[in-house]
């Protein structure tokens, strides 16, 4: 008994050196990132450099290291800095023979950050369907919430926390209906009334099918979504942005991604690659390209997109900065929100 | 004679249980008045929705009850028993050493798991009938890690306690506050989900600690 005493608190000691000291080295040795913004600029068809460097301050240059002033920066990033082309009275009337406006480029332009911590979970499985054609001009958050079962879907009445067996049964039947497998193997939607509109789920349902579920005048919208030959779909995210272009982006298990646009046809994207469980994903749209950031554990990659078809214009990947990394245990990660020992 | 250490163990403890039991109690019943008063104030939609898209979980002031309550047990059963020497008395009854010490250790801990077990009756008494599953899951599965790091602080207390020299103990706390750090990593309700099967063998094993101290305490280890 002595004997596995002493050996249990070898262990632990062992456990909590291999935990400790890579994090004492980390948190003491540790320096801040380059902060840098890039991004990709169709007038210049390369990509746009923003950040301090050490030695030279703040500079501003494309991939070759041409360096820029601040106004042309923002002259070759109109839809980007349009405000300061406004105040500067040197927004232009057109780009690229397409007459644009302030109000345009605020209508088009959309942001988008998906985190791998966010798709890891862990979910709790609850979700909130808004109605998409509300009476009143603002949305609405719902008075019940629904959860899928192995055979349905079921929603409840928030304020009595019981089951509304007509509405469930009615979503139930229409999804059937439709072909929809219970239960869903992914479910995304935005939930919240701080958006011009509601597009509802997107849902892979348990045989790798898309759908595009909504609530309009109270009644259930189910569409089926045909995914292009040889997809499996893997993660779906709705997306509600301003101009209403895009349904939300899909990945499949080979890691391509894909654009689902409001028509429900899916168009692959010129990412080469988009693992939603290990890289960080931001994408910055206007009218005509995207700058899209990959960021996985070994390499941050941009690309810039077209933004009529998606296809790859260029692409970027900066010179890897990561410091001295002392491998030892670890109870969290900035990759899911779950916490277990790993390596 | 197992009987008897029980017995002496819950005389030990008894007033501290009670007093354990109501505070968490009382601790946990507050935390359910909230939710109760939050609904009645703000509507049982908002409650819903911030629990599902905040992750909130409305009793984080019970965070560190069960360990407190734990260090406290520990303290109460195995202080008076150093400071006057009883534990030398203890260890000449005519009993196994290590049946002894287990089932002083074990009577602390089930008394303690007792005291937990009605505050997670009182949670599932009230969450079931005004949550649904997934959100009374998310809640219990959040404080889930705090109840056991209150059976971690409780034996590692013991650790500490039995400990015979004061520089193995500090060595002790700061092993102790470490291991029991492990309980707070993450706030995430079931972040905790996998783990939890280990994380509880891995707590029972601690109580492989108090062993130690015994063994230095009779090899006559002194400061």
């Amino acid at each position: 008994m002595t004997r596995i005493s002493k050996i249990f608190l070898c262990l632990t000691l062992a456990i909590l050196a291999i935990w400790q000291l890579p994090w004492c080295y980390a948190f003491l040795n540790t320096k801040a990132a380059p902060n840098r913004f890039i991004m990709y600029s169709s007038l210049l068809n390369d990509f746009i450099i923003t950040g301090y460097e050490e030695g030279k301050g703040f500079i501003r240059q494309d991939v070759a290291g041409n360096l820029y002033t601040e106004e042309a920066v923002d002259s070759l990033l109109p839809m980007f800095y349009m405000r300061q082309l406004v105040a500067d009275e040197a927004f232009p009337d057109t780009l690229f023979g397409v007459a644009v406006s302030p109000l345009e480029v605020q209508r088009t332009s959309f942001n988008l950050r998906i985190r791998p911590s966010a798709v890891n979970g862990p979910e709790t499985r609850l979700y909130f369907l808004l109605e998409s054609m509300p009476k009143r001009v603002d949305l609405q958050m719902p008075e019940d919430a629904f959860r899928f079962t192995d055979t349905g879907i079921e929603f409840i009445i928030m304020e009595t926390n019981s089951v509304d067996a007509a509405k469930s049964g009615r979503f139930t039947q229409v999804l059937r209906d439709k072909g929809f497998a219970f239960p869903p193997r992914k479910v995304s939607g935005n939930p919240t009334t701080m958006k011009e509109y509601d597009n509802g789920y997107l849902l892979i349902d348990a045989n790798g099918n898309v759908f595009h579920l909504k609530q309009t005048a109270g009644q259930p919208y189910v569409k089926a979504l045909s995914l292009p030959e040889n997809v499996e779909a893997r993660h779906i995210f709705l997306t509600e942005f301003r101009d209403r272009r895009l349904l939300g982006f899909l990945t499949d298990t080979r890691n391509r991604c894909f654009a689902i646009l409001s028509d429900g046809s899916m168009t692959e994207t010129g990412i080469p690659s988009y693992n939603p469980e290990t890289d960080n994903f931001t994408i910055i749209g206007n009218m005509f390209d995207m700058t899209v950031r990959i960021s996985s554990p070994d390499a941050t990659h941009y690309y810039g997109l077209s933004a009529d078809d998606y296809s790859l214009l260029k692409s970027y990947e900066p010179a890897s900065e990561s410091g001295t990394h002392i491998p030892g245990l670890s109870f969290t990660s900035p990759y899911d929100r779950h916490v277990r020992p790993r390596f | 004679m197992i009987q008897a250490i029980f017995y002496k163990e819950w005389i030990k403890l008894h007033r501290y249980v009670l007093l354990a039991l109501a505070v968490t109690v009382a601790m946990t019943g507050y935390c359910m008045l909230r939710i109760d008063r939050a609904m009645e104030l703000n509507g049982a939609a908002h409650i819903w929705e911030v629990m599902v898209m905040k992750d909130a979980i409305f009793i984080d002031s019970l965070e560190y009850v069960p360990l407190i309550a734990g260090i406290l047990a520990a303290l109460v059963q195995f202080m008076p028993e150093m400071q006057r020497k009883c534990l030398k008395l203890t260890l000449h009854l005519p009993c196994p050493q290590k049946k002894m010490l287990f089932t002083m250790s074990g009577t602390g801990a089930l008394l303690l798991l007792l005291c937990f077990a009605a505050n997670f009756a009182l949670m599932l008494g009230y969450l079931g009938s005004v949550l649904p599953r997934e959100l009374v899951c998310n809640i219990l599965s959040a404080a889930a890690p705090w109840y056991l790091a209150g059976l971690a602080a409780y034996l590692l207390t013991s650790w500490i306690c039995l400990e015979p020299t004061w520089k193995m103990r500090i060595f002790n706390i700061l092993v102790a506050a470490l291991i029991i750090r492990v309980y707070f990593l993450g706030s995430a309700p079931k972040a905790y989900n996998g783990f939890l099967p280990w994380l509880t063998l891995y707590t029972l094993a601690l109580s492989l600690l108090s062993w130690i101290s015994v063994v230095r305490f009779k090899a006559g280890r002194q400061d």
